[in-house]
């Protein structure tokens, strides 16, 4: 059995274990719920003010520490790798500099939150865990995320090959 | 208790995610690209092997499951896909993705998590003018594949994971460029 389909059972039932025992996995709620602890800090009436600060709630909570989790995992995985810090990969063809990557991490990271806020999930919460649950948003998204992905990517490499 | 195992299920996910090169962004990109199918396979063989794992435990220990399905508000789970598959072709990331590639080292995931953290500030700060007229927008609430057909949730698990697992072993990995 090739490496991704086995990795890709163990997460399946990773996910399903998850739902055992606390909840569906989630990433893309712990950003806002970052911004709402931090403005419990600096702003506490425009934090208990907003709606969508409210409703997201605190950051003691299983996701939390799922998110933490990804962090050390990513860490430890690493290990097994022979090259320790991976250089910065320039993925679509013909970038030219860090530079360039750096400011199209940082839109692309932009988008993914507003969308995925927007949506009520990300890959982890609505594509993976609401597709097990045969969740129909989870469907709509995952056709949307692909239909923009691969548009992109293509539209990308479209534009960078012809020299530009 | 719960965190602590919120902490353990985040692990086994960030050395997964790492070990397939999910948060690998030139990986990504072959994948979106069509060059190679390997992420898209993993995650197709993950939905399937949850959907039929989750609804085949529900048979037999229902009180054991922590089901949280989320709402299909149409135009927002919609657009929220078309923006969200922008940056996902445009940064090779996720929100989950990006930190496991931090963990990892990558200097590029920290940009994608600052972005990350400016999009929801942004979406925070415009949730009450702009983004719940849209959510309110042919809102279904929390509807399933079982609902929409009527039959135990076990038996679209079962169809739908058989299908998802056909078509990860008929779809070539590396796919020919013309």
């Amino acid at each position: 059995m090739p490496n991704w389909a086995s990795l890709g059972i163990i997460f399946g039932l990773v996910g399903a274990a998850s739902i055992v025992l606390f909840g569906p996995i989630g990433v893309s709620g712990t950003y806002p719920r970052l911004i709402g602890e931090v403005a419990q800090v600096l702003n506490p009436a425009y934090a208990e003010s907003n709606p969508y600060l409210v409703r997201m709630g605190g950051l003691f909570r299983p996701e939390t520490f799922l998110v933490i989790g990804l962090l050390i995992g990513g860490f430890l995985g690493a290990r097994k790798d022979s090259v320790r810090a991976p250089k910065v990969e320039l993925p679509h063809a013909g970038t030219s500099s860090n530079g360039r990557r750096y400011t199209e991490a940082f839109l692309a990271g932009f988008l993914l939150l507003f969308g995925a806020r927007l949506a009520g999930g990300c890959t982890s919460g609505l594509i993976i865990s609401g597709m097990q649950q045969l969740s129909i948003a989870g469907f709509v998204f995952a056709g949307g995320v692909f239909a923009t992905g691969i548009g992109t990517a293509k539209f990308m490499q479209a534009i960078r090959v012809g020299g530009n | 208790m719960a965190n602590i195992f919120g902490l353990l299920v985040g692990i086994a996910m960030g050395v997964l995610i790492q070990r397939v090169r999910a948060s690998s962004p030139a990986m990504i990109l072959q994948n979106l690209r069509l060059e190679n199918l390997i992420i898209i396979k993993f995650m197709a063989t993950t939905i399937a092997v949850g959907m039929i794992a989750v609804y085949t435990l529900n048979v037999f220990v229902p009180d054991a499951m922590h089901f949280d399905i989320k709402p299909t508000y149409l135009v927002g789970v919609a657009l929220g896909g078309l923006i969200f598959g922008v940056g996902f072709g445009l940064g090779g990331y996720c929100p989950g993705t990006c930190v496991v590639a931090i963990g990892e080292g990558r200097k590029d995931a920290w940009f994608a998590l600052g972005g990350g953290v400016v999009g929801a500030l942004a979406f925070t700060l415009v949730y009450t003018t702009a983004i719940e007229p849209i959510i309110a927008l042919l809102d279904y609430g929390k509807i399933t594949v079982q609902d929409l057909v009527n039959l135990p949730a076990i038996v679209p698990a079962l169809v739908i994971g058989a299908l998802f697992l056909v078509v990860v072993k008929v779809l070539p990995t590396y796919v020919k460029q013309a």
